[in-house]
């Protein structure tokens, strides 16, 4: 049995894991290098395999093998042009992740296990090409999860990481009940996702709404979309920064990626059901937006405008058009970008001054110029201004939209200028106004988390410079995507 | 190739000026030492235009030059097509060699006059830029190329006049003979658009030619921006006061700009637009009168002034009157040479003012008998004819008492609509500035989530209901309640189960089954 390259860099921070369980858990120095090594593995890879991928091609690297035939599940792995971005994204903030976890020094061992085992958890999710594969995952990305987020978390963390769970949990419900009735309803019972693909587009149009919106509320959550997103400013909020990286800029996209593909099997559904995803998105992106602004916690504000950005993800999937999707996908891997940084600069911030309060804060830019240069640069991205990776994925879905709706598309230049009011605002606060005396001690950022940062600044910078590549590795998929709608 | 050679006419007065501006830039041409280059460079680069202007001048005379070069294309907006073109005519020609001579000497005589005064290099640089602007002017064979000189002559009256910027005066001076300047150079841009309009094109001989197949009022109107543009360049009557404050520049800069050159660059535009002109009488008419009273605004006026400058201003004033009057009357010939003639014949009186005053011993003569005697014609003269003063009450006041009134507005309705910061935030002492970085900490407490404004008061109660709407609905009951409500299932369950487990309700459930089963 030949192992394919997905296989290889689904298993790769697995050793990883299990070589740091068998260090003696006070070597947190070898522990924490041994982490970034094979995070590193896994990124370079993963990335190697970009000089291989065909964006002309639709499914790729494709490796099926049984696994419980007498169930109709296989373990089948394929990446596209939606999935493959997404690894992409996902081994970068991995590593950033793990670089940035400098400050975890308690229980560091079991840490590093749970980081490596839930980037091969996460990895899974987009590589699966078997629904039943792609459920294992998902519920796998759970448990590592629930640990990180319970044991090195902040004050509230029990909470946090019991709504968390049940949140998810109860979404998940959901979506297997839609898996097994499409499952049940397909001739040739295998859960191969070509096969779902196939078959669902056979059942009846009211048999399709239900199962679509079971899907819905199964990846609304993880999205989020607006009334089912209870567990994500707590859990953003607090769960460890690294981890909130992970959380914003991988875990989310999860729940829009599965909504991609769950639409692309059910298209009558998704015709009948669109204005009720319009609405959702624009409910999101305003209401997300609106609360960030009144927030003064830095964490909570940022996990708000998470909400507002995967709006603009669900408005994109929402036009159901080339230009709309495009711009959705561009967002996915923006707001992976934006919100790591921001997550992983603000968690640096607060490793240092314990506070997350925004008014505790002045004048950094005095003390801190490496940090202003990189916040103001995320912040940018955040309201996605020209020349960054925001503004692209803006301006497609605007462009979408408008085609789609017309001039209700102005809601989303709204919710594009609330963004500006927080995150200028909060620029003003951090870096801004008179000198405190407590501020003044406060180091800058090192070398290695101005490595990090910069990572995701550069990316930030050079796919709103140079979208062209990043747009033509998404460009068959979505245009696959937007064919089956065309004539709907 | 030759053609290439005369678009550097103006050019050469402009590189001197880019230069020595460069060295005012960069210093090499600061100071007492920098006199020596940045004369020497004005006067070269003058030189240079004057005899390639003498050269053309040649060759025109001896009738192996066009009347018209173009160059090349300017600017091209869909049918309208604007070229980079000079009239080589030799009207033009002559009067642009007269000015490039009397720059050359005023210049001459500036490098004495103007020695160990502060600002010296930059006074020879905006001589320069005069000199291409006025070569602009003359030679330029579109309005739009003549309206850049036009332009530029503006600009560079504008700083001789504020030459010495530390007086208060001479900056309100400078601004004034600006803003009159600016009302003309409206009804210049005015012509201009209504000559593509009607006649599709900018170019001098088009709009000359073509003014035949204008009726009287079309020709009225194109005539009566140029017109206005003229007057007010020329300071005839209406727009006069200006040239007398324009004297606050320094002497070599009032002979060329106000004594010979400037003030003429008005009546060659009147004699440039001759036929246009002869399409409307009744505007000539007009001109006529406006030139009747300029001339006698400016010997009324002149005859009481009691330095040289002034009486030489007003003197000036009264012969471009009568320039205007026989513009009007159609002899434009005979204003040409008029107006070559008093060039030449000012700047030499100009120049020679300040020597004046030192050589005459007998006291100035006094005002005329007959003058002095009809009081009421004395007192308006005496008063200039209180044209400042009408300018003032008309236009100044009026405009400022609007702006005050536009200022309350802005304060009273938009900034508190809009909440714009309605002071700036400066502040006096030490004390205030310790107090403001306490209040600033208070404040900042308190700013997160508050709007300002009506639409950031908006935003702040949206967001405030939004937020009530999380905190009770989204974050208490759906995750907080959640877990309560699953708590107290999970005790009854409990419960169910610890009851299940005794004997009778397992008897209970047992014959339940049985009952079922039967």
């Amino acid at each position: 049995m030949a192992i394919g390259e997905l296989t290889l860099t689904l298993l790769l921070p697995l050793p990883g894991a299990l070589l740091i369980a068998c260090i003696p858990g006070d070597r947190n120095q070898l522990i924490r290098r041994i982490a970034i090594l094979f995070s590193l593995f896994t990124l370079l890879f993963s990335w190697s395999l970009l000089g291989k991928f065909d964006p002309a091609a639709g499914l790729q690297f494709a490796e099926v093998h049984d696994w419980n035939s007498r169930l109709g599940s296989s373990f089948a792995l394929g990446v596209d042009g939606f999935s493959f971005p997404m690894i992409l994204l996902a081994t970068l903030l991995c590593f950033v992740a793990v670089l940035a976890s400098a400050g975890i020094t308690e229980r560091c061992k079991g840490y590093y296990v749970l980081i490596m085992l839930l980037e091969s958890a996460m990895l899974g999710v987009f590589m699966a090409q078997d629904w039943a594969l792609f459920y294992l995952f998902w519920e796998m990305t759970l448990i590592p999860l629930f640990f990180l987020i319970d044991r090195w978390g902040g004050q509230q963390r029990q909470t946090a990481s019991l709504n968390f769970v049940l949140y998810t949990m109860g979404g998940s419900v959901f979506m297997l009940l839609s898996l097994l009735v499409v499952f049940d309803a397909i001739p040739n019972h295998s859960f191969a996702m070509s096969n779902f693909l196939a078959g669902a587009k056979a059942l009846p149009q009211p048999t399709q709404v239900l199962i679509f919106l079971g899907f819905l509320i199964g990846f609304g959550v993880k999205m989020p979309i607006f009334p089912i997103h209870g567990w994500l400013p707590l859990a953003h909020v607090q769960a460890p920064s690294p981890v909130s990286i992970l959380l914003s800029g991988i875990l989310l996209k999860m729940g829009s990626y599965g909504l991609l593909r769950a639409a692309e099997m059910l298209p009558m559904a998704v015709v009948q059901l669109q204005s009720l995803l319009v609405v959702l998105a624009f409910v999101s992106l305003i209401y997300g937006g609106l609360l960030a602004w009144r927030q003064s916690d830095l964490k909570a504000m940022i996990a708000y405008s998470s909400i507002s950005h995967m709006g603009v993800v669900l408005l994109g999937i929402a036009t159901l058009n080339l230009a709309g999707l495009t711009g959705a996908l561009t967002q996915m891997v923006a707001h992976g970008l934006v919100a790591g940084a921001l997550f992983l600069l603000i968690g640096l911030l607060y490793e240092r001054t314990h506070t997350r309060e925004v008014t505790h804060y002045s004048s950094l830019v005095q003390t801190m110029p490496r940090f202003a240069f990189f916040t103001t640069l995320a912040f940018i991205g955040a309201v996605g201004m020209p020349g960054t990776a925001g503004f692209i994925a803006e301006l497609h879905t605007l462009i979408g939209g408008f085609s789609r709706w017309g001039w209700i598309m102005v809601l989303l230049t709204v919710g594009v200028l609330i963004s500006a009011a927080y995150a200028i605002r909060t620029v003003g606060f951090l870096f801004t106004g008179p000198v405190r005396s407590e501020m003044q001690s406060v180091p800058d950022l090192q070398r290695h988390e101005m490595f990090a940062a910069g990572l995701l600044c550069v990316g930030i910078i050079l796919i709103g410079v140079m979208p062209a590549q990043v747009l033509n590795l998404f460009h068959h998929s979505a245009s696959r995507f937007s064919a089956v709608f065309s004539g709907m | 190739m030759s053609d290439l050679w005369f678009g550097l006419i103006p050019l050469l007065p402009l590189s001197a000026f880019v230069w020595i501006g460069l060295g005012i830039l960069f210093g090499f041409c600061r100071g007492e030492a920098g006199e020596k280059p940045t004369s020497l460079i004005a006067l070269l680069f003058n030189l240079a235009a004057l005899v390639l202007l003498l050269t053309f001048t040649l060759f025109s005379l001896q009738g192996r030059l066009p009347a018209r070069l173009e160059l090349f294309d300017w600017l091209h907006s869909g049918t309208v097509n604007i070229a980079v073109s000079f009239s080589t005519d030799r009207v033009s020609l002559l009067l642009a060699s007269l000015v490039s001579v009397i720059a050359f000497l005023t210049m001459r005589f500036s490098i004495h006059y103007m020695h160990r005064e502060a600002g010296y290099p930059r006074f020879f640089m905006i001589l320069s830029l005069f000199h291409s602007a006025m070569l602009l002017i003359f030679l330029g064979g579109n309005a739009a190329l003549v309206f850049t000189g036009w332009e530029l002559a503006g600009i560079s009256s504008f700083l001789l006049i504020g030459y010495a910027f530390q007086r208060n005066t001479a900056v309100i001076n400078a601004n004034r003979a600006f803003i009159t300047n600016r009302i003309g150079d409206a009804g210049f841009i005015l012509s201009m658009f209504l000559c593509i309009v009607w006649l599709g094109d900018l170019e001098w001989q088009t709009i000359t030619t073509k003014a035949a197949d204008l009726d009287t009022f079309q020709a009225t109107l194109i005539a009566s921006g140029f017109v206005i543009a003229a007057l007010a360049k020329s300071a005839a009557v209406p727009f006069s006061p200006w040239i007398a404050r324009a004297l606050e520049g320094p002497t070599p800069s009032s002979a060329v700009f106000y004594g010979s050159l400037m003030v003429h660059a008005g009546v060659f535009l009147i004699i440039r637009l001759e036929p246009v002109l002869l399409q409307s009488p009744p505007l000539l008419y007009l001109l006529g009168m406006i030139g009747v009273l300029t001339a006698l605004y400016g010997f009324l006026s002149g005859l009481v002034q009691s330095d040289i400058k002034s009486a030489l201003i007003f003197s000036t004033t009264a012969q471009v009157g009568l320039m205007l009057l026989l513009c009007s009357l159609g002899w434009f010939t005979a204003a040409s040479w008029y107006l070559a003639a008093h060039a030449a014949w000012r700047a030499f009186q100009f120049l020679s003012a300040p020597a004046v005053l030192n050589l005459i011993s007998r006291p100035a003569r006094p005002v005329p008998a007959r003058l002095q005697r009809m009081h009421r014609l004395y007192t308006a003269a005496l008063h200039r004819f209180w044209l400042d003063n009408m300018a003032d009450s008309i236009f100044v006041r009026s405009t400022q008492k609007l702006a005050a009134e536009m200022k309350t507005f802005d304060e009273k309705i938009i900034v508190p609509l809009v909440s714009l910061p309605a002071q700036t935030g400066a502040i006096s002492s030490l004390a205030q500035w310790e107090h403001r970085k306490e209040s600033y900490f208070n404040i900042a407490q308190q700013y997160i989530g508050r709007g300002a404004g009506v639409l950031g008061k908006l935003m702040e109660r949206i967001a405030g209901g939004l937020h009530w709407f999380e905190e009770r609905m989204v974050l208490r009951s759906g995750s907080q309640e959640l877990l309560q409500v699953i708590k107290r299932v999970g005790a009854y369950l409990q419960h169910a189960d610890l009851l299940l487990s005794r004997p009778r309700y397992l008897w209970l459930l047992i014959l339940a089954t049985f009952v079922v089963i039967l």
